[in-house]
């Protein structure tokens, strides 16, 4: 059986008295691109962080590939990072960079990488300092790339970049994730740059996993539902509430649900993986199923 | 990941091998002045009159380029290991860690302990190297005015002299590496590493050094009436006190204390005979005094034989250090740094 690409159990990370990742327990499929979506500060970094062995965990267990993270040098091939803002050396050449993956790197690509680079039409001996952001995170991705991971991480990979960037970088992401039999993991604030690439979905929020699973699946099990202002309580049972929202006459609900809603007095609609995320997002912490308010 | 910390150490090394290119070309240069001195001065034959054929062979050296280059040596062998430290030591992690590129070489199929073992041993080496040609260089080029001043043990030469230097160097590296882990900025790293090097320089040569090896104590008459044999007398009517103290005279050694003792064993301070003393007496007459109270010499020093055992010494203390130093750069980077 192949291990699960990222398997935590009740996985915790505290700075001090702030918890950045709260009793996280998590189980991703390998072969799937996963988008790790929620909002700045919910704890993106810390999870990938935690996944890629940069930081201990402060409590539970984290297997990735079935490994410990980062726990020697056959395990760190394995796993391909580009931390966020694609960090590189200024000092160094572009050259000089793949040269630094081929020494360190046992899968290590050259050719690949190389012609990614010709590719982009950056020039091998420019310094990386004098590179754009764009031109930045591509040298790293393509660092990530030719070292020939089974799983890729990237974090926030195109937060900073501007939207043709953005859209280059994506189309880099696709074309290795066509070519290489590998997993991959990236990170975003936005679901719009998940949206195209993604076909599984964590949302975190508040240092929480809110909800995760297969793009497919989350979309054919959440519904948007108008009917008559009514009680979430007075749903028909096996519906999870994400969202309500109540006028004087008329509720809206968010709900998840496995099975189809049967109830005429209700509409029922599928959701956008945009509105779904947005819905987690929104959705209050600790009071998952909100009385509904008394208008005045 | 040894052609990678090469890589990112290429600028340093340039400048490092062309300042010592440099500073070889100036001693082989200026030797020569040195040998020509010794030679015009005789001190090989000197005879009887060695004093005099090593104070005019000094003479020569201090008026000349050579003794312009040879206070340059001196302060450039001092300053050596600050520079080591502030500029190889500290940004070594620290400009790592500020900049995130920590994470970009931790990703890379070399776990993080190899990756610092590897910069630690290389800089490390080249600190090593560094610190022990300098000093080799200049050692051999000034050993005939070392010799000639016999000041080789004492403060402000003994630490830039034999092996110590390496073992300072060392330390100020690895003081820099285990500061740039710990505060993560490259500049206050190099400000912190300045300050402790510093501190602990000072601590070693004022205070340390003197009791790493049992000083040699010698107590005899004290003689203040031959030629050339009272250091010091200083007769103060106001607080009653005498202070009288022999000359050493130990030429090559590094002179802790010099006391004059009473049969009680305690110093002489007094109080003083006015008689014997007194403004209108001559100075001969208090002199004479004071030589008929027959106060003895002690004295504490290390001769120039412990000029070797002492280096050994400090230099295991501060290898020491060093080791305790990369322990925990080692333990720090497994358990704290991310």
């Amino acid at each position: 059986m192949i291990s699960p690409v990222i398997q935590a159990e009740g996985l915790s990370k505290r700075y001090g008295r702030r918890e950045a990742l709260s009793d996280c327990t998590l189980s991703i499929p390998p072969k799937h691109v996963v988008g790790l979506v929620g909002p700045n500060g919910a704890g993106k970094t810390t999870l990938l962080h935690v996944a890629v062995g940069l930081l201990p965990p402060t409590k539970g267990r984290i297997e990735v590939l079935g490994g410990r993270p980062a726990s020697d040098p056959a395990q760190l091939a394995r796993v391909g990072f580009v931390a966020q803002d694609a960090p590189t050396y200024a000092g160094l050449s572009i050259a000089d960079h793949l040269r630094f993956g081929a020494h360190t790197n046992p899968r290590w690509d050259q050719r690949m990488a190389e012609e990614r680079i010709t590719k982009l039409g950056l020039d091998p001996s420019q310094k990386a300092g004098r590179l754009s952001g764009g031109q930045r995170a591509q040298l790293a991705l393509t660092m990530a790339i030719a070292k020939r991971p089974e799983l890729l991480i990237l974090d926030e990979p195109v937060a900073s970049l501007d939207p043709l960037a953005r859209r280059e970088f994506l189309q880099g992401l696709m074309g290795f994730i066509a070519d290489q039999d590998a997993s991959v993991i990236l990170s975003s604030h936005l679901v719009s740059d998940l949206e195209r690439v993604c076909d599984y979905l964590i949302v975190l929020v508040a240092s929480r996993v809110r909800v995760a699973g297969e793009v497919d699946d989350l979309l054919a099990s959440h519904f948007r539902l108008t009917g008559p202002r009514r009680d979430p309580a007075d749903l028909p049972p096996g519906t999870e509430v994400i969202e309500d929202s109540h006028t004087d006459r008329q509720s809206t609900f968010i709900v998840r649900r496995a099975a189809p809603i049967d109830d005429p007095a209700l509409s029922v609609e599928q959701l956008t993986l945009e509105d779904l995320v947005l819905a987690y997002m929104s959705r209050a912490p600790r009071n998952p199923h909100p009385a509904l308010e008394t208008t005045p | 990941m040894i052609w990678f910390t090469w890589r990112q150490f290429r600028a340093q090394t340039w400048i490092t091998i062309g300042a010592l290119a440099a500073l070889g070309g100036v001693l082989v240069i200026t030797a020569g002045s040195i040998a020509d001195a010794y030679e015009a001065a005789n001190v090989a034959n000197c005879g009887g009159n060695c004093a005099d054929a090593l104070d005019a062979f000094l003479q020569q050296v201090r008026g000349s380029t050579s003794g312009t280059v040879y206070d340059l040596t001196n302060v450039l062998l001092h300053v050596m290991p600050v520079l080591i430290g502030v500029f190889w030591g500290a940004p070594l992690i620290a400009r790592e860690l500020e900049t995130g590129t920590h994470r970009l070489a931790w990703n890379q199929s070399v776990t993080r302990t190899r990756w610092l073992a590897a910069k630690l041993g290389i800089i490390g080496t080249a600190t090593a190297a560094t610190a022990g040609l300098l000093t080799w260089a200049v050692s051999v080029w000034a050993q005939d005015v070392d010799s000639a001043t016999g000041d080789r043990i004492a403060p402000g030469l003994f630490e830039i002299r034999g092996i110590v230097p390496i073992g300072y160097a060392l330390f100020a590296f690895t003081l820099g590496v285990a500061l740039g882990m710990i505060i993560r900025r490259t500049v206050p790293a190099m400000a912190a590493t300045l300050g402790i090097y510093v501190v602990t320089a000072i601590s070693m040569t004022e205070w340390l050094r003197a009791h790493l090896i049992s000083a040699t104590h010698t107590i005899k008459p004290l003689d203040i009436t031959s030629p050339g044999a009272l250091e010091t007398l200083n007769i103060n009517p106001e607080t009653n006190q005498v202070i009288v103290r022999g000359s050493a005279n130990l030429p090559d050694a590094w002179v802790l204390s010099n006391e004059s003792i009473t049969d009680a064993g305690h110093v002489f301070t007094g109080p003083i005979n006015m008689q014997a003393c007194g403004d209108n007496q001559s100075p001969e007459t208090c002199l004479n005094w004071v030589d008929s109270l027959g106060l003895r010499q002690e004295l504490s020093y290390h001769p120039a034989n412990h000029f070797w055992p002492l280096q050994w010494a400090e230099t295991g203390i501060l290898l020491g250090l060093s080791a305790l130093l990369v322990g925990f750069c080692f333990w720090w980077i497994r358990r704290r740094v991310s």
